[in-house]
């Protein structure tokens, strides 16, 4: 059968536009998969939602300032690292993981970084600025034993992990272990180069109405005193230290492994063990399998580090947690905690851990100004009486995950923006909380990313190419 | 290098969507007009294809190669340059290759398509660029609702990456087909 010459060119021509846009169709629908994966042994683990809200305000009548959270959470958290009877032995359950612990057993937190101006990077750039060097639960973390071998941080301060600092406790930003002499660190400290974290948590704190009070300089640490909680585990002899006591806990010697499973233990019963119910463990009490120990026990505190309380009971309720932290406006400790004076402006930036995350899981902040009546971000409002009326409105707050972006990488010829941080343009002013949760996403991939971004980029030009070889071959034959 | 690659980047942008309006003129029209504007047509492409190469080379010194490549907006913003130049370019061939032929029969709906989509490319491609100097629109919200988060680099899988090759190949084929034919 004879075929029409230019018939066959009009169906090349349309087979070719068709060809070139079901390609250009099936690139948009796939396009930015196959890379971006959880791998929890490279310590990465994305969330399902990269942004959260929370709200918050601020009160203070010239003894205390007060300040009132709630952010969503589809439900409260409030079991926190375990001891499980198990095979005769008692094994922990928990820990730190990457990304969700799986048996759900890791508390909510909130925490605020606090500023009164003494470091001055924070106000631009908030808690970015204490991700150092090879961070914790970073891919490329440094292992406990270098930690460990660390004269000061090691040695003296028994840390296992590098963890939150701030920059210029370093003599260079990209060597976590390059950290200042201590007669350095100490007048640091002194001119109040430090950030005050507050530190609320569900189950470490929460059910004794307390919250932590800890400091970031050269490492994060509690305040002076004695914390809200101390572990409950002999490691000689691989037992807890404490448990409950029966006579004080309506006849029980333990928690049951199922409770705690099934979510039973509610906040109005027993999931946590306070010092004054507890005695020494005994070891030859009838443990029965799937008996539970919690491996953490509350207390009172004292000193510096048990200055912030939880005012009424902080609770979540249909979807939301509300939580009300109060503190001495001057505790006494201008070299723990930031002095709030009235008509005082701070930086703030918070964080929220939910969904039994911990570490570096967490939902974080940009810094914000708070002004004590005087104008800021948000404002803390002067009332007279007892406890604030909170008839002020919402401070909304969105909160990012923040993906592995440390400090020096910012710093480095890595980041465009390096130079403007240099210049000390604040990290609002170029991006935005959804632009910086994506882009933390990517730098945890960032080099297989820009290797596939390579070959799209070719891939691409080569299409463009053979759409142009198409066009021009079978372009009309000239007449004449 | 950032001032001088805006004020040329400035120079294919004009050029192309003055081409893109000159292809639309002439697709819907055969008069005086319309073919005195098509014959400047495959001058503004070309003079659009030397200014789009000058703004991109001197738009990649403006950062160091490290940052830009680490970058999910700068990647954006190369990627789709990248593929404005290329895409822009085969229009200027064709236009060139083609002359009137262009406007015949489902040729001139061909183009009249090509302009879009090249009007799109380069759309999206400033939009990134305002982005990185500061000042982002509303054309990054539209296109994050057709599907795609450009605070996201814009790569493909690798079964695309295949499909994408293949797909080039296999048009270049139909054009070689389609000469065969007629010779």
């Amino acid at each position: 059968m004879e075929t029409n010459p230019a018939q066959e060119h009009k169906t090349l021509l349309a087979i070719s536009v068709i060809l070139f846009l079901a390609v250009l169709g099936v690139s948009w629908l796939f396009h930015g998969t196959g890379v971006v994966h959880n791998d929890l042994k490279r310590n990465i683990y994305i969330p399902s939602e990269l942004t959260m809200p929370l709200q918050v305000k601020a009160a203070y009548n010239g003894e205390k300032i007060f300040f009132r959270y709630r952010w969503p959470a589809q439900q409260p958290s409030i079991y926190h690292d375990m001891m499980k009877f198990e095979g005769g032995q008692w094994k922990r359950y928990g820990d730190s993981v990457p990304g969700p612990q799986p048996d759900g057993i890791y508390e909510d937190r909130l925490t605020m970084l606090v500023d009164d101006g003494s470091v001055p990077e924070f106000e631009h750039y908030g808690g970015y600025i204490t991700i150092g060097d090879r961070m914790r639960f970073f891919t490329n973390e440094a292992k406990p034993d270098e930690v460990k071998a660390h004269p000061y941080l090691g040695k003296k301060k028994g840390q296992t992990e590098v963890g939150k600092h701030l920059p210029g406790t370093r003599s260079d930003i990209n060597n976590w272990a390059s950290v200042l002499p201590e007669e350095e660190l100490a007048a640091q400290r002194k001119a109040g180069y430090f950030l005050d974290l507050w530190h609320w948590r569900a189950h470490r704190s929460n059910p004794i109405d307390m919250s932590d009070d800890q400091v970031v300089a050269e490492g994060r640490f509690g305040d002076k005193g004695k914390g809200v909680f101390f572990t409950n585990w002999d490691g000689k002899k691989k037992q807890p230290v404490l448990m409950f006591e029966p006579e004080k806990t309506g006849g029980r010697a333990a928690l049951k492994w199922d409770d705690l499973m099934q979510r039973k233990l509610g906040f109005e019963d027993l999931y946590y063990m306070r010092e004054d119910q507890a005695k020494p463990f005994d070891p030859n009490h009838p443990w029965k399998e799937g008996d539970v120990l919690p491996r953490r026990v509350l207390r009172s505190g004292d000193g510096s580090h048990a200055d912030i309380s939880v005012v009424g009971k902080a609770r979540w309720n249909d979807g939301y947690w509300e939580v009300t932290l109060a503190r001495a406006m001057d505790t006494g400790s201008p070299e723990d905690d930031k002095i709030f004076r009235d008509h005082g402006v701070y930086t703030v930036a918070f964080a929220v851990h939910r969904d039994s995350m911990g570490s570096r899981w967490h939902y974080v902040s940009l810094p914000a100004s708070l002004g004590l009546t005087h104008r800021g971000d948000f404002t803390a409002v002067r009332f007279q009486g007892a406890e604030p009326k909170w008839d002020q409105p919402w401070f909304d707050v969105k909160l990012f995950y923040p993906g592995q972006v440390s400090w020096p990488l910012l710093n480095s010829t890595k980041h465009a923006g390096a130079e403007r941080i240099k210049q000390g343009v604040p990290v609002k002013f170029r991006h935005s909380e959804i632009q910086l949760a994506h882009y933390g996403v990517e730098m945890e991939f960032n080099g297989q990313i820009r290797v596939q971004w390579l070959y799209t980029l070719a891939a691409g030009i080569l299409l463009i190419i053979g759409l142009g070889i198409a066009l021009n071959l079978l372009l009309p034959r000239k007449e004449g | 290098m950032a001032p001088y690659h805006v004020m040329l980047v400035h120079f294919p942008i004009a050029l192309w969507t003055v081409a893109a309006l000159v292809i639309v003129l002439r697709t819907f029209s055969d008069g005086k007009l319309a073919r005195a504007a098509d014959a400047v047509l495959t001058p503004l492409l070309f003079v659009g294809m030397v200014t789009g190469a000058a703004a991109f080379a001197v738009g990649l010194l403006v950062w160091p190669t490290e940052a830009a490549t680490s970058s999910p907006l700068a990647r954006n913003h190369i990627l789709l340059a990248g593929w404005s130049l290329a895409y822009w370019t085969v229009l200027w061939v064709t236009r060139w290759r083609g002359g009137e032929r262009v406007w015949q029969g489902l040729w001139r709906w061909v183009m009249l398509g090509l302009a879009a989509l090249g009007v799109g490319l380069q759309t999206i491609t400033g939009t990134l660029g305002g982005y990185l100097a500061g000042n982002p629109s509303i054309v990054s919200e539209i296109v994050r609702r057709l599907g795609w988060e450009v605070f996201t680099t814009f790569y493909l899988p690798n079964w695309v990456l295949a499909a994408v090759v293949i797909s080039a190949v296999a048009l270049a084929a139909l054009g070689m087909v389609g000469a065969r034919a007629r010779n």
